[in-house]
């Protein structure tokens, strides 16, 4: 079970005046003092280049860096530290790898039709520069994946790229499963797991995934951070998307010759003050136990639904059990700009929430939803915050 | 709607706090959708209203339901008080400037630019000195013969006639610019004095009327003297041949003049042309029969001359 006050005093933003009720960490988690005081260190104490200069700042950045990156290993359950290339998000590596995997015009991308943008506009461009073709897997009604229409869609596709837990509804994909199927039909395998890393305990190896990339600052990690983790094997044969400084041995007039993997993805000077919080940022999830966590978010999730569920105007998008939708409660209500409910409940009782397409705005556009409001929830939330959203949500529904 | 009047509020105070700044920008992307015929998928209207519900929310439920049921109802109200308003504005802003007075020409209401309403104040011609509050009179030169009183630059097209008090202030305060005016304009000139101060300004009214008689055009300097010499010296009858004196005029004459029944007569139907008028107060001052009750700045003067106002 998770002490949450405890949890809160890391926090310095809820411990400052009136604290915000920050039900947006889907969006963006609150930094622990921790991850802040590391990267503080770094500008003030160390703030040099990593792998390029011989002195002892350089060095120790140099160290530090390699540390994250096996820490980040381990905390994945990557087979070596090789497999870890440092990227500013999600987004990023994902860009990264439609843009390095070679596809050729004819070849098909499988993607769920609840794709975050960042999983479904580099597929997009690249139907329209190279032609490949990019088929939407159906969900079941109520939001969950539909594995029937993964496996009619699977043969014949290159790659699978799918979010493990959405954005959109808080459901977790079968990854495992759609991994087995994908690699039966020869198909990679591509995770987003911008929201499912905060959350649950990801094992790359056992699901078996080809690439995974998630984000440094929805998992306490500061923003501008992010992972793409790959079977060494197949980064090996990736060409880089991004060139310069740091991704080559050395170089003539004419040639050149990329450094080995990871470094020849990570071109530029990288965010070190940014991968130093980073790494802060997994030492501080690794303490908890990742069971504690889905608990404690069921319980509110599950106190927020009941209560969401007496109003009837309020509709929730997935699935109605709470178990299946992580941290997340996206509701709207039919014809009615949420936008409003938002500046609401943050005028009203200081409860940040996020209103909008929540960058899904294929599936939003699809079902001819103008917005929802997202609650997301995360270890530092209380049950006490949770009444406060309710109470605060029923007055505003009387004035509907 | 909502946008419109947010571009117009926040566009107003941005120009003080950069914090409404950024919110005017919002709004004038959203009123910019919605003149291209856009959805303002902005969220900002939804923003103004939610952040207006929160704080009706917390003193009364009613009035939120009421405010977020009617709110395009209620936007279109304040729209349209504000459209009146800014225009009611303008219009005190140019009635400053051409009138003096922000409420219209001799309106003697409060105006923000003339707090203490001086460009109204004139002389009650009941003797009592002061700034009197009347209410808006017609003052006109109709059927008023001016021909007995002293004229200057006669044939000119632009006509300016000065009713005023040698011993009230406010005339005293008008009458150089009255003077700066007739200079620059060329403008024929009648003046008038109106005699609201009893005794002192009586015997003042006859002294005159005897020089402009005599004299002729030698009026003009010695009417200038009593507008601006010490007024307490002017007004003391002990003073008056002195003044006469330094004007080289002959005292016996003047004074036998002015003691004549002829000259009481004659004053007293001036009085008595000069009350056709309608006046209530001086300085009265007709510029082009456009009556100017009170002491107006210079611009004014030159607003009612001028063809076009500023030339």
């Amino acid at each position: 079970m998770l002490n949450t006050d405890k949890i809160r005093s890391d926090f310095k933003v809820l411990n400052e005046g009136k604290s915000p009720i920050y039900f947006d960490s889907a969006c963006m988690s609150l930094k622990p003092n921790s991850v802040v005081g590391a990267m503080n260190e770094y500008y003030y104490s160390y703030p040099a280049c990593a792998g390029r200069s011989p002195h002892k700042m350089a060095d120790r950045v140099t160290k530090k860096v390699k540390e994250v990156r096996s820490l980040a290993a381990k905390f994945i359950n990557a087979k070596d530290e090789k497999e870890i290339i440092f990227t500013r998000n999600t987004t990023e590596g994902l860009n990264l790898l439609a843009n390095s995997l070679d596809l050729k015009k004819g070849d098909t991308v499988l993607i769920s039709d609840k794709e975050h943008n960042s999983n479904l506009i580099p597929w997009l461009l690249l139907r329209d520069k190279i032609g490949i073709e990019v088929k939407i897997i159906p969900s079941n009604e109520d939001g969950t994946f539909n594995l029937d229409n993964f496996s009619m869609l699977i043969k014949g596709a290159k790659v699978v790229s799918i979010v493990h837990t959405s954005n959109l509804d808080g459901v977790t994909n079968p990854i495992k499963e759609i991994t087995k199927i994908a690699h039966a039909n020869n198909a990679l395998v591509i995770v987003d797991a911008a929201q499912s890393i905060p959350h649950k305990k990801i094992d790359v190896k056992d699901l078996d995934v080809d690439f995974l990339a998630f984000s440094g600052h929805k998992m306490m990690g500061p923003t501008g951070t992010g992972v793409l983790y790959g079977k060494y094997k197949l980064l090996e044969k990736l060409n880089p998307f991004i060139v310069g400084g740091e991704t080559v041995e050395y170089s003539t007039y004419t040639d050149y010759k990329f450094l080995p993997v990871p470094e020849k993805f990570e071109a530029g000077l990288q965010d070190y003050a940014g991968i130093v919080g980073l790494g802060e940022a997994v030492k501080y999830l690794s303490q908890f136990n990742f069971k504690d966590i889905a608990e404690h978010e069921l319980k509110l999730n599950t106190y927020i639904t009941e209560e969401l569920k007496k109003i009837p105007q309020i509709k929730i998008i997935g699935p109605t059990d709470p178990k299946e939708r992580s941290g997340i409660v996206n509701f709207y209500i039919e014809g009615t700009d949420m936008h409003k409910f938002a500046v609401m409940l943050d005028e009203m009782a200081g409860v940040a929430i996020r209103t909008g397409q929540h960058c899904v705005h294929s599936w939003f556009n699809n079902k001819k939803i103008y917005n929802s409001a997202r609650v997301s929830l995360y270890v530092y939330n209380t049950m006490g915050e949770a009444e406060v959203f309710i109470n605060s949500l029923n007055k505003i529904i009387k004035i509907l | 709607m909502p946008c419109i009047v947010a571009l117009i509020v926040f566009g107003i105070m941005g120009i003080f706090s950069a914090s409404q700044r950024a919110l005017a920008k919002e709004a004038l992307d959203c009123v910019f959708k919605r003149v291209t015929l856009r959805p303002c998928n902005t969220g900002f209207a939804e923003k103004v209203k939610g952040k207006l519900l929160a704080k009706v929310i917390t003193r009364s439920t009613f009035l939120a339901k009421v405010l977020n049921k009617y709110y395009e109802i209620f936007s279109w109200v304040f729209f349209i008080l504000m459209v009146g308003s800014t225009i009611w504005v303008f219009k005190g802003v140019y009635d400053f400037y051409v009138y003096g007075s922000c409420n219209g020409l001799n309106e003697s209401g409060f105006c923000a630019f003339d707090p203490s309403g001086s460009n109204n104040a004139v002389t009650a011609v009941d003797t009592t000195c002061g700034i009197t509050k009347n209410a808006k009179k017609t003052v006109t030169l109709n059927n008023v013969d001016l021909s007995t009183f002293p004229t200057q630059n006669v044939g000119s097209k632009d006509n300016v006639v000065f009713i005023g008090c040698y011993a009230c202030d406010y005339s005293r305060k008008a009458y150089p610019d009255i003077q700066k005016l007739i200079k620059a304009k060329n403008a024929n000139f009648v003046f008038a004095h109106y005699p609201a101060k009893g005794s002192i300004t009586n015997t003042l009214a006859d002294a005159t009327y005897c020089v402009y008689k005599d004299y002729g055009n030698q009026f003009w300097d010695f009417n200038s003297y009593l507008f601006s010499a010490d007024k307490n010296y002017v007004l003391d009858k002990a003073n008056l041949n002195t003044i006469l004196s330094k004007f080289n005029f002959d005292i016996k004459k003047i004074n036998q003049c002015a003691n004549g029944t002829e000259t009481k007569k004659a004053v007293e139907n001036q009085v008595t042309e000069l009350k056709k008028t309608g006046l209530y107060g001086t300085p009265t001052i007709f510029i082009n029969d456009k009556a100017f009750v009170g002491p107006k700045p210079y611009r004014v003067y030159r607003s009612a001359i001028n063809k076009f106002i500023f030339f």
